[in-house]
């Protein structure tokens, strides 16, 4: 059954492997070029002590400017785990599309085994590649890392765990609406949507709720220095006690308003800070993982039940 | 023994019975072709003899086996072509044939390579470029390799022109006469199959209408004439399947049962295609009454 399931999933293998290999290519000149900036401008001394302005402040700024948009072109690497979860996720329903799996039952395999076969092939090869994508994205940013911490969306959505627990979302879903619907493309297009929506949904509403944010007042003057690579949630202008302020002044429908000066003593801050980043991560993956897992018994039962 | 048992096998979609009660032997070592109008519930029983889908109502044995209980043991025993006979389009000949091996404990590989090289098919050819017919012999000598006990045949020359179909028949033929094997294969007609086959399963709405020997059926088969007449008291004897009445005279296809002794009636025999047809336009009294009554 190895060889079989591998035959039938060689073209989007391939297909993936081809994306990363792509993307690989782009990063990792540019990732050595930026590692070599990093090493010769003497940026390593200068972590930690960017706001201060000076040799160090300018360095640092420049050394951004450099790469940031190619760093900005990353932001769309987000995608990929979806797009390998759906990809793997096509063999099995091409089959069930084009009847096969039914030449395969009719063979000496019970069908348990079949199904098992091609799921537990989709769900290695798609761990595989997101681990691989996690690892290369993770060496690419490491130098921007240093000094912007990996709290931002943009960097976190490529790091850690999740991207596994994306792609195998990816894959649960592609799989359970292919397999209740058996038709490939429509079913792949929404499975690729429904992948989208549900990264949206989690990225801009829950992730933020998943652990509880802190919250911090500082005094005007003073500067938020504990902020430093944290996601910053929401900083609002609040009285010496800690209480909002309520900008009644304002006239309505104005535009933006300024508030007088002398009014506001303190802001507050509601943030995630830099050491919630695996807190955050292990949640995140076991919610996708386990969405995910239960996609794909969903595909596998709805398989060996509807025939 | 029996290869394929059915004892009030029924199978139902949605509030519609694609087979209902349907109750049959098919001895091991024939060759049975089941014969009915498309919708009939061929592939339906067929795929319940090889465990792709479950039974409503009663039981499906093959070779003393459950198709659904015992599948790992039955499954390397019985060879499925379905219908339109899907292969892997993407696959080469030798992939399939690679397939076959992986999937298949009891894969004979040497048997395998010489239909394919009978086949003057070039093994690096891939199967969605082949023609209908080339890809039925290829879905056939998948199934032969298996070594069968069981052969399970879906309209296998359905879809293919009388060329291709008769080679796929001779194919057939010549695995058949190396012996060990049970055919059963379905079609909505009988055409060619007659000189493959020496058993007769004619299956229409839902049911079995008529079972056995060809040699049987043929005897126990009449057409009778007289001059216009009402056929009820030869229906009250035998099973009258089809009449027809012109301005003067009545015609009769009658199951008979025993001698037909009516002097008024003229005997003729009649052969298995005609035996057929009446079949196929054929509805059980109840059937009809519930017809009208749904």
């Amino acid at each position: 059954m190895i060889w079989v399931g591998w035959r039938q999933q060689r073209t989007e293998t391939l297909l993936a492997a081809a994306l990363l290999a792509a993307l690989a290519a782009l990063l990792i000149p540019t990732g050595l070029n930026m590692a070599s900036a990093y090493d010769h401008g003497g940026l390593a001394s200068c972590v930690g002590h960017t706001d201060g302005g000076g040799a160090c402040g300018a360095a640092v700024d420049a050394f951004v400017q450099r790469f940031r948009k190619l760093g900005d072109l990353l932001d769309w690497v987000t995608l990929v785990p979806g797009i390998i979860g759906i990809l793997l996720a096509a063999p099995f329903v091409v089959a069930l599309e084009q009847r096969t799996h039914r030449l395969d039952w009719t063979q000496s395999i019970t069908r348990r085994r079949w199904v098992a076969g091609k799921l537990g092939l989709a769900i290695v090869t798609a761990l595989v590649a997101a681990v691989a994508l996690t690892l290369l994205i993770t060496w690419w940013r490491a130098p921007f890392v240093r000094f912007q911490g990996r709290m931002d969306n943009s960097i976190y959505d490529d790091e850690g765990t999740v991207v596994a627990a994306y792609a195998l979302f990816a894959l649960g879903l592609g799989l359970a609406v292919g397999a209740a619907w058996r038709r490939t493309v429509p079913a792949l297009f929404v499975a690729f949507a429904g992948y989208f929506a549900a990264r949206l949904f989690v990225d801009t509403w829950l992730r933020q709720r998943l652990v509880s944010p802190l919250t911090t007042t500082w005094q005007t003057k003073a500067g938020g220095h504990v902020l430093d690579r944290a996601w910053v949630l929401s900083v609002n202008p609040v009285d010496a006690q800690g209480h909002p302020l309520h900008l009644a002044e304002c006239p309505a429908g104005a535009g933006p308003c300024e508030v007088k000066a002398p009014a506001v003593s303190h802001f507050q801050a509601v943030y995630h800070p830099a050491s919630h980043f695996w807190a955050l991560q292990a949640r995140e993956t076991a919610l996708f993982g386990i969405v995910a897992i239960t996609l794909i018994a969903f595909a596998a039962v709805w398989t060996l039940r509807r025939d | 023994m029996n290869a394929l048992e059915l004892d009030g096998l029924g199978k139902r979609y949605g509030s519609k019975w694609a087979l209902r009660d349907c109750t049959l032997e098919v001895p091991a070592g024939t060759v049975t072709a089941l014969v009915g109008p498309n919708g009939a519930g061929k592939t339906t029983l067929l795929q319940l003899a090889v465990g792709l889908t479950r039974p409503s109502a009663g039981s499906v044995g093959v070779l003393g086996l459950s198709p659904q209980r015992d599948a790992r043991e039955l499954l390397p025993r019985v060879g499925f072509v379905a219908q339109e006979h899907p292969l892997h389009r993407g696959f080469t000949i030798a992939e399939m044939l690679r397939l076959g091996r992986e999937l298949n404990p009891r894969w004979d590989d040497a048997l395998a390579r010489e239909r394919i090289e009978r086949l003057e098919l070039a093994r690096g050819q891939r199967v969605g470029k082949l023609s209908g017919g080339q890809q039925a012999q290829v879905a056939l000598t998948l199934a032969l390799a298996k070594r069968p006990e069981l052969l399970l045949l879906d309209e296998p020359v359905a879809s293919l022109d009388p060329l291709a179909r008769r080679e796929f028949l001779t194919m057939l033929m010549e695995a058949v006469s190396e012996g060990g094997i049970t055919v059963v294969l379905s079609s909505h007609i009988l055409a060619d199959l007659e000189r493959v086959c020496d058993h007769l399963v004619i299956l229409s709405h839902a049911q079995t209408q008529l079972a056995g020997p060809i040699d049987d059926v043929v005897a126990s088969h009449r057409v009778l004439t007289a001059p216009r007449t009402d056929p009820a008291t030869v229906a009250r004897v035998h099973q009258v399947i089809r009449e027809s009445h012109t301005e003067r005279q009545t015609t009769l296809l009658v199951r008979a049962n025993g001698h037909v002794y009516d002097a008024c009636w003229e005997i003729h025999p009649v052969d298995l295609e005609e035996i057929v047809l009446a079949y196929l336009g054929y509805a059980p009294a109840p059937l009809l009454r519930e017809a009208v009554a749904g």
